[in-house]
């Protein structure tokens, strides 16, 4: 429609005002302000991001702006129109499009299909006029100078790939602001860069996007103007110029954190955990490692490259696993988690929500889950003690929301905190080698920083700690030793002073 | 635009959520909504029909539902874990027939039969069941609907589709002798009901059905044995099957084929208008009980208004879709869902 399009050309020149604006925002749920006043300005082709901790309403706010949450009262424009509000299909005609962490595409087709799915214009009465999607798809993938088949199956594209369908769907609606929440949680760098490209290529056509991420670097690569929220309030609006990461963090947790040292390595103990000739076929070849009494490794590599497979592994998740594991010199192979658990080993997945916790359940059943799995099962839980040592972990590991709510679902925590009881729970369990995969992932700054702590301190009590991360910065804070894995094998080990991040992404992309 | 940083939202926000939090776990009790429609159908019927609220109904009230009570505790537990058990009611019947083939053919002692009877309902429920769902890992919809086919066609094949009497004085008294006042059924009843709470409550096995409907991959991961768990869960499902399909007997003096084939939709339904999830991992009994007593009230109530019983099922129905419809909502901001809140008003008033 070219008259339309006039129009908004003509309405950018007319109207210097913000492409969006969002005062007065309120929203609470039960008795629960997630967002008190808190407003947000996005100019035409601006990269604006939306930073803040976990649980400062960021999520609620994005939720409010595309139309899945109504808000309490709130005054939004876009392009000097009000939008209507808590209705997700007039947000996304007006222009307000989301792509989330959970991709939405129906990974059993085509590109093309993905991206005219649900539009009326591409249907015949005798069914979808295929011709007509490729085309149409096309035109908005070279619009984007994005080099996908329009023919080839969402299922088989990378990550980033997916991602790029998914903007390229939102930009053939038309949309004049993208929402970006987390889109580089599973990228490498490689694929965030080229999703860079193709925000900064929007943003010289005039599309707006509001990027929402944890990973600071990447937010002061890419944003022009930011907002930071906490606690539901609006706490500053600034240009990325005006500030630094010292400035941000403080903006965000409201006070000056301190980046400690990491602890000096201890002298390295004895070996606690031996792992030689770890096979699966077709995930893990020939893997030999060990690990010290007390000592933090790391396990580095891309997307795929086996290190999460590796942890499950020794947790005794793949039965079709060959080998040999031994702790303390002892046989500890296992053949599932209770068998791992007998023999010392703890696993915290990556996944917090699917795998690491029981959302119905309550934050103390969550807590005890672990180390209660071998007693009797028609013992009486002491529910009493079980208080106890929920207030003692909050207070060890500083569990905000938690106090005297044990009987609260687990799921009324934030995920810094959530997470914190999924260590604690298995903490509890007081392991020989304890195994995490990923242990931050979607946690804010402050939080990321206290559970390092928490990894720092366990080493006096002499497990062997091993860590699968895609963030290379978290090796490099935390592990005494990096172990750079590709497809399936490891390849090379680095001590910590010889580890940077060029020289893991130099071994982890497959060079020698 | 800044404003002020110096203020403290931290705590003022967590003083927030502490008042909410005893309000929280009040509206927790998913049943409330339902016992209060409950509280308010009974009023009227104690109101408007004199026959009502007298002890003889009350009594034939709470004795008419004492079948469908204790098959529902069972229904509850196989829910709570993230399933369903679709042969409730042919455990039953076949529970029925084997009382009545131990006691009369076999000649074995009443009491001895009636314990072998719930040892094999316990048995098809844990060892095919749970054996099938929580050990192999097939899907509970399709071994529990298969073995309801597989298990009414052993109760037409055994029975030869005929009704045997079952003469047992002990059997009599089960049903119709009074103990404190109430039928002996009835004390049953409130028996299974206490041990089913206590269990869930208070023990580990307990939580770990809670656990392994809540999440059962996470439950696995932190050392639950989630199959052995499942097996149990059925289990406990088929002897109280078998408990009710005792009673049954009891009450007709009777092995009958036909009993029990519309048992598993008014069970399922007392135990979802009772709140439990039919995602597992939430509820429990004493919202069964609701269930129940809703059902047996709407049902005894209507009887005696001289009402048509048809009009129990529609409002049955309604209030089930209601329930259903009022979990969900409550359970997530569902964009689906998101019309029904906008009509309220786009609030864009504040400009």
């Amino acid at each position: 429609m070219p008259s339309e399009a006039t129009d908004r050309v003509v309405a950018i020149e007319m109207n210097r005002g913000p492409l969006l604006s969002a005062r007065g925002v309120d929203k609470h749920y039960g008795g629960v302000y997630a967002l008190t006043d808190a407003s947000l300005e996005v100019g035409h082709g601006e990269v604006h991001g939306l930073i803040g901790e976990n649980g400062s309403g960021k999520s609620t706010l994005l939720k409010i702006l595309c139309g899945q949450t109504m808000p309490d009262s709130a005054d939004i424009d876009l392009e000097g129109a009000p939008l209507p509000l808590g209705n997700p299909v007039r947000s996304l005609v007006a222009g307000i499009a989301t792509v989330t962490q959970e991709t939405t595409l129906v990974p059993e087709l085509s590109v093309a299909e993905n991206i005219v799915l649900g539009r009326r214009a591409i249907r015949r009465w005798w069914g979808l006029d295929r011709k007509a999607s490729r085309a149409r798809a096309s035109e908005v993938l070279d619009r984007l100078d994005l080099r996908l088949d329009p023919r080839a199956i969402v299922e088989r594209l990378r990550p980033d790939e997916r991602q790029m369908v998914e903007i390229a769907r939102a930009i053939s609606m038309d949309a004049r602001v993208l929402i970006l929440d987390e889109p580089t949680s599973s990228l490498t760098d490689e694929e965030v860069e080229s999703l860079f490209g193709v925000i900064r290529n929007l943003k010289e056509r005039g599309v707006s996007t509001i990027f929402v991420s944890h990973r600071l670097k990447e937010v002061f690569e890419i944003t022009d103007h930011l907002t930071v929220l906490r606690d539901g309030v609006t706490v500053a609006r600034e240009a990325i110029a005006d500030l630094d990461a010292g400035k941000l963090i403080a903006l965000m947790v409201g006070k000056q954190v301190d980046h400690k040292p990491p602890a000096a390595a201890p002298a390295a103990g004895r070996t606690r955990l031996e792992v030689s000739d770890l096979a699966v076929p077709g995930i893990i070849e020939d893997v030999s490692f060990e690990v010290g009494a007390g000592e933090i490794v790391g396990f580095a590599g891309l997307v795929g490259a086996g290190r999460s497979e590796l942890l499950k592994t020794i947790f005794g998740l793949h039965p079709s696993a060959e080998g040999r594991i031994e702790i303390d010199g002892a046989d500890a192979w296992s053949r599932g988690p209770r068998q791992a658990m007998r023999n010392g080993i703890a696993f915290v997945p990556a996944d917090r929500k699917e795998q690491g916790l029981i959302l119905p359940m309550s934050i103390r059943e969550n807590l005890v889950m672990a180390h209660t799995a071998r007693l009797r099962r028609l013992r009486r839980p002491p529910r009493r003690r079980e208080v106890d040592q929920l207030d003692e972990v909050v207070a060890n590991l500083r569990v905000a929301g938690a106090t005297g709510r044990g009987g609260a679902p687990i799921s009324s925590l934030s995920g810094g905190n959530q997470q914190k009881i999924v260590l604690a729970k298995w903490l509890a369990v007081d392991p020989k080698a304890i195994l995490l995969d990923e242990p931050t992932r979607g946690v804010d700054v402050g939080a990321k920083e206290e559970i390092y702590g928490i990894l720092d301190r366990l080493r006096t009590n002499g497990p062997a700690i091993l860590v699968s991360s895609s963030e290379m910065s978290e090796l490099l804070r935390l592990c005494d030793r990096i172990f750079v894995m590709y497809r399936g094998k490891i390849v090379t080990c680095l001590a910590k002073e010889d580890a940077s991040e060029t020289v893991i992404a130099h071994y982890a992309t497959g060079n020698n | 635009m800044v404003t002020q940083p110096e203020n403290d939202p931290v705590n003022e926000g967590r003083t927030r959520q502490l008042a909410s939090n005893s309000l929280r776990s009040l509206t927790d009790a998913s049943f409330l909504g339902v016992l209060l429609i409950l509280v308010v159908m009974f009023l009227y019927f104690s109101f408007t029909q004199s026959s009502f609220l007298t002890s003889g109904n009350l009594t034939s009230l709470l004795t008419g539902v004492s079948i469908l009570f204790v098959v529902s505790i069972g229904m509850t537990f196989a829910m709570l874990s993230g399933g369903i058990d679709l042969s409730v009611g042919s455990i039953l019947a076949l529970s029925g027939i084997l009382l009545g083939k131990l006691a009369t053919d076999v000649g074995l002692p009443i009491g001895l039969a009636i314990l072998l009877t719930l040892l094999g309902g316990a048995l098809l429920g844990g060892l095919i069941n749970g054996f099938f769902v929580g050990i192999v890992g097939l899907s509970f919809l399709v071994v529990t609907l298969g073995t309801n086919i597989l298990f009414r066609g052993v109760v037409n094949l055994w029975s030869n589709t005929k009704t045997t009497q079952v003469v047992s004085p002990f059997l009599e008294d089960l049903a119709f002798e009074d103990f404190l006042g109430l039928p002996i059924a009835v004390w049953i009843m409130f028996a299974v009901f206490l041990m089913a709470f206590y269990v869930l409550r208070n023990t580990y096995f307990g939580r770990d059905v809670y656990a392994v409907g809540g999440n059962a991959d996470a439950a696995r991961l932190s050392g639950i044995n989630v199959g052995r768990t499942i097996l149990l869960v059925y289990a406990i499902t088929g002897l109280l099957s078998a408990l009710g399909g005792v009673i049954q007997v009891a009450r007709v003096g009777a092995a009958s084929p036909l009993v029990g084939e519309t048992l598993v939709f008014d069970a399922t339904a007392a135990v979802l208008i009772g709140g439990t999830s039919f995602k597992g991992g939430s509820g429990g009994v004493v919202g069964t009980a609701v269930g129940v007593l809703f059902l047996g009230v709407l049902q005894n109530g209507l009887a005696v208004s001289g009402v048509q019983s048809f009009w129990q099922q529609v409002v049955t129905g309604a209030i089930l879709v209601i329930a259903v419809l009022i979990e969900t909502l409550r359970g997530s901001e569902r964009i689906s869902l998101g019309w029904l809140r906008t009509r309220g008003g786009g609030r864009q008033a504040s400009r």
